[in-house]
């Protein structure tokens, strides 16, 4: 099969895939596969799980048999800043049940601006307030959609 | 049973003015917790509720209406379990949520680890047929089902509701057996039977009546204890010869745990008190439910009945239970 | 002609100046709803219900119908703009309307958005108006195996989608189908992939998992670059702003296909928008002389599903109004605002309620013309959003999409899954797997599982019902054939390699 998009990630996807298909067959077996009235809980899983494992040792195969020369190398500087953006992201949702969305999210904004962009702190404060003040504004003034409000109210 | 919870409320009603005197009073809106987003069946009605409140000056504050989706009710009672002692909040359960803890082991918070304070509604139902159908009594159908077991079928939700609980009631007390489809919704249950895909289904009177005027439906019996005013004609179970309890679908009131006694007193009253509000009675009359008033000693009482029976008919159904 | 007749009347009712009134308010505030991802047309018309009690039902049903297919014309906003999915019929619009975004065409995609909206939304009333009976009873002659087979052929579409690995997309796809399958199985009440989780008892929302592998991998994607290279595009003047004749003239088979296919879908009760603009979307792809392009940014691929979704607002009205059978969120909600207002939807409700019922039809004719009215000119507008400085715009994508997932459930835990499905989305992106086929199969899984498991007890487990019966049999084939197109091109390209070899 020609495809183009080898990389070096593949196996890896593949196994981990692989073993997701593997997990999902185990599960399904605990489920009844077809029952008195119909297919039970565990007739799709099965199906898909099967399909998951075998399409998955497909590419893990061909990705063998072609050898892994080709594809570029892992950029880690790239990956760093993307994973970094999420962990912010996750330390925010974190700090959401204590500091409540805008104060948090003020913060996010001010990480992004000031540390992932390097701009001045002061665009990254003011960036971030204005921000924030407009969320709240829009969404729970505005159109009283809830946002998470953490201990101080908001 | 009926004279007992007359007793109960004459003595609840003659202890009101003390639970008065010792002046439990809600200071803030209260907020009252369901479990379906907006537009969902108990959303609606809790919405109801609060409109009825106002115009009818029952409290000095508000009731606010606060959606908890997810988890089939799990969520929703959760989040009261979370605000023990919280003298502020309400909870509208229905039967959804003494069942899903049944069948599910995620669902850690049951009835008995709230408090109960009242019950409000029983929602009966009715066995429809399509108006072309062979059969025109109930029995008709049960006939049928025996000489030609598991080839009819009735379409209806989880197997878990009210429509299986039926279906597994009158399987077992007559010995026979049909099959049952399950679909996520209401509209796709109707459709079903109206294309002729099923043969019957259990459905909410208000949902069968425009189907029954325009002579697309008929209806074969009636799962209540007596018959629904707006179909005297219509053979209760039990009248139609089938002696099977009628498992009823319930909505009531619950609170967090850890509330003190006069609290449950105000509020189990003040329901009672709402329950007997002309708006009340006429939203009763237009949904065609029944009303089905207990306060938090019968509601206790209730839950572990429903519970024992849905334990039993669930094991008969072969559905694992897991509490 | 009593259609005509009963038309005019309606026209009369829908033009009295209050009615006009609340059309506008009520396409105004769809719109507005339709732009904010996770907010949708049910909750906001639950929460509108006890105001229209003082308003006159006419007045009253309007405005709920204008917030409906209303919000349907606002839902591609951020699609477009942001790669967010406004609402979950918009995610379709995000594989090209995004894409052309990026290239500098966001007005045009937003502008297409509005017209094929409009084109497919008058279509819809249309159908509405004139064929709402017969479709009504052909959508119930639909039963579980054509479900299977309408779903089967959606997920077959997946190879369209593929890209250049198949294998890669047809794993995003299952796994699409996995991550459906989570939560309490309908009909044996077991908990399937759980993890213990309550809060997955019920499954994982459609719109969590969309915006997660979306939105919040894209931002992820464009935080890698240091510099800000990355401004996006916006063109000058107002003829780069709005789509150009030749564009118009490429998009003439996707006005057809959108308007047909979604009010088709939406008549049935168990069809949805998301399905339609899938389909839809797959139709356009496999007709187009530039398939390949797809999913590049190629503008019949905004217009297909946007037209779509919204002719399927008049298609879930056919089932509604003329049965009393709701088939989505939001007709169960306008179906107990009929209840509540004293009306009861059925059979007898065209009878018995014609001026309401022609007047709602009139009204969406003027609504439709007013959405255009009111979206237009608001294009130029939105695409200056992309002006922003992208120190502004990414905090503000990832601000909308977790204020749009919490506005769904207000848990905490659905924006844990958020997080989790971006990081997904990221890692798809860099290993090179398709993400449109896990949102497919997502869309689909369930429907489609949930079809097979009734038809196998329709039938006493006997798997020819699925093709003895014709329509299902027909869809089968058809997702057979599509499922084979790769293998006629690898085949062909074999073919041809061979006899190179002679």
């Amino acid at each position: 099969m020609e495809d183009g998009t080898r990389k070096s990630g593949d196996l890896w996807s593949g196994v981990a895939l692989a073993a997701l298909g593997l997990y999902i067959i185990i599960q399904a077996g605990q489920w009844e596969y077809l029952g008195p009235e119909g297919p039970g809980a565990g007739f799709f899983p099965l199906w898909y799980g099967v399909a998951i494992l075998a399409l998955s040792v497909l590419l893990v195969v061909s990705h063998l048999k072609r050898g892994s020369a080709r594809g570029d190398a892992t950029d880690w500087n790239k990956l760093g800043r993307a994973l970094s953006t999420w962990l912010a992201l996750a330390v925010s949702v974190a700090l959401f049940k204590p500091l409540g969305f805008v104060i948090s999210f003020a913060l996010l904004t001010y990480c992004i601006v000031a540390v992932m962009y390097r701009r001045p702190l002061a665009t990254a404060a003011l960036t971030a307030v204005a921000s924030a003040a407009g969320f709240y504004l829009v969404f729970d003034r505005a159109l009283g959609v809830p946002l998470p409000v953490g201990v101080l109210g908001f | 049973m009926k004279s007992a919870s007359r007793l109960i409320a004459l003595v609840a009603l003659l202890c009101a003015p003390l639970s008065f005197a010792q002046g439990f009073k809600p200071a803030r809106t209260v907020d009252l917790v369901v479990h379906t987003g907006p537009g969902g069946g108990s959303d609606v009605l809790a919405r109801a509720i609060a409109i009825m409140v106002e115009k009818e000056k029952l409290l000095p504050v508000r009731l606010q209406v606060i959606n908890k989706p997810g988890g089939n009710g799990a969520v929703a009672a959760a989040h009261l379990a979370e605000k023990r002692g919280d003298q502020n909040t309400l909870g509208l359960f229905t039967g959804v949520w003494l069942q899903t803890p049944l069948v599910s082991a995620e669902a850690k918070v049951t009835l008995r680890d709230l408090t109960p304070i009242a019950r409000l509604v029983l929602e009966p139902a009715v066995i429809a047929v399509k108006a072309d159908s062979p059969y025109k009594t109930l029995a008709e159908f049960i006939g049928a089902a025996r000489k030609n077991p598991g080839q009819l079928k009735q379409s209806g939700g989880s197997n878990t509701s009210r429509d299986n609980v039926v279906r597994q009631l009158l399987q077992k007390s007559t010995g026979t057996r049909w099959a049952f489809i399950s679909f996520p919704g209401g509209g796709e249950r109707i459709a079903a039977l109206l294309g002729g895909h099923v043969d019957i289904m259990v459905i909410e009177p208000e949902e069968a009546g425009e189907h029954i005027r325009a002579g697309n439906m008929r209806v074969l019996a009636q799962v209540s204890e007596r018959r629904l005013a707006k179909f005297p004609e219509i053979p209760t179970l039990k009248e139609a010869g089938f002696d099977v309890p009628v498992v009823p679908q319930v909505r009531g009131v619950v609170a967090p745990p850890g509330i003190p006694k006069e609290n449950v007193e105000f509020w189990q009253d003040f329901f009672r008190r709402l329950t007997r509000t002309q708006s009340w009675r006429k939203y009763i009359e237009d949904n065609q439910f029944e009303d089905g008033y207990q306060n938090a000693a019968d509601l206790a009482k209730f839950y572990e009945e429903f519970t024992d029976r849905m334990r039993e008919i669930l094991k008969d159904a072969g559905v694992k239970t897991v509490r | 002609m009593e259609i005509l007749a009963g038309l005019f009347h309606g026209f009369a009712v829908a033009l009295e100046p209050a009615n006009l009134f609340w059309c506008f308010v009520g396409v105004l505030l769809g719109t507005v709803v339709g732009i904010l991802p996770g907010l949708g047309p049910p909750a906001t018309i639950a929460m509108l219900l006890p105001l229209t009690f003082n308003m006159n039902p006419a007045g009253a049903i309007i405005m709920l119908a204008g917030i409906y297919y209303g919000a349907k014309y606002g839902g591609s906003t951020t699609s477009i703009l942001m790669n967010v999915p406004g609402e979950s019929a918009s995610v379709v619009t995000c594989l090209d309307g995004y894409q052309m975004a990026k290239k500098g065409r966001a007005g045009p995609a937003l502008g297409i958005a509005a017209i094929a909206s409009f084109v497919a939304g008058t279509v819809g009333v249309l159908g509405l108006m004139l064929v709402a009976p017969p479709i009504a009873k052909f959508a119930l002659s639909f039963s579980s195996p054509e479900y299977f087979a309408l779903m089967s052929l959606g997920l077959a579409l997946v190879v369209l989608l593929a890209g250049r690995s198949i294998v890669k997309a047809l794993l995003a796809a299952l796994v699409g189908l996995w991550i459906a399958s989570v939560g309490t199985d309908l009909f044996s009440s077991t908990s399937r992939f759980t993890f213990g989780r309550m809060e997955l008892l019920s499954g994982i929302d459609f719109v969590v998992v969309a915006i997660g592998v979306f939105a919040l991998a894209e931002v992820m994607v464009n935080m890698e670059a240091r510099e800000e290279t990355q401004l996006l595009p916006v063109p000058k003047g107002l003829k780069n702003l709005l789509p150009t004749m030749q564009d118009l003239k490429d998009c003439r088979f996707a006005f057809l296909n959108g308007s047909v296919i979604g009010f088709l879908v939406g008549a049935l009760p168990g069809g949805g928008s998301t399905i339609a603009s899938f389909l839809s979307y797959g139709l356009e792809k496999a007709v187009s002389p530039r398939r390949e392009q797809f999913g590049t940014g190629v503008i019949e691929g905004v217009a297909a599903p946007e037209g779509a979704n919204n002719s399927e607002t008049g298609g879930a009205l056919v089932p509604l109004l003329t049965l009393g059978i709701p088939g989505s969120g939001t007709t169960a909600i306008l179906l107990a605002a009929l209840v509540l207002w004293g009306f009861k939807p059925g059979p007898l409700f065209i009878p018995e309620h014609p001026a309401l019922f022609w007047g709602l039809v009139a009204s969406m004719y003027i609504g439709n013309v007013m959405l255009l009215i009111l979206n237009l000119p608001l294009v130029p507008l939105f695409a200056q959003v992309l002006r922003m400085p992208v120190y502004v715009l990414y905090p503000l994508i990832l601000g909308v999409s977790m204020v749009g997932v919490y506005s769904v459930s207000g848990s905490l835990f659905d924006l844990l899954l958020l997080l989790a499905f971006g990081l997904l989305g990221y890692l798809m992106r860099k290993l090179d797997y398709p993400s449109a086929p896990l949102i497919l199969g997502l869309a689909l899984g369930a429907g489609m599982e949930r079809a097979l498991r009734q038809s196998l007890m329709m039938s006493e487990g006997k798997l020819s019902i699925l093709v003895a019966r014709p329509i299902s049999a027909v869809m089968l084939s058809l997702a057979v054939l599509v499922l084979l197109i790769p293998m006629f091109g690898k085949l062909n390209a074999w073919r041809l390699r061979a006899l190179e070899q002679d």
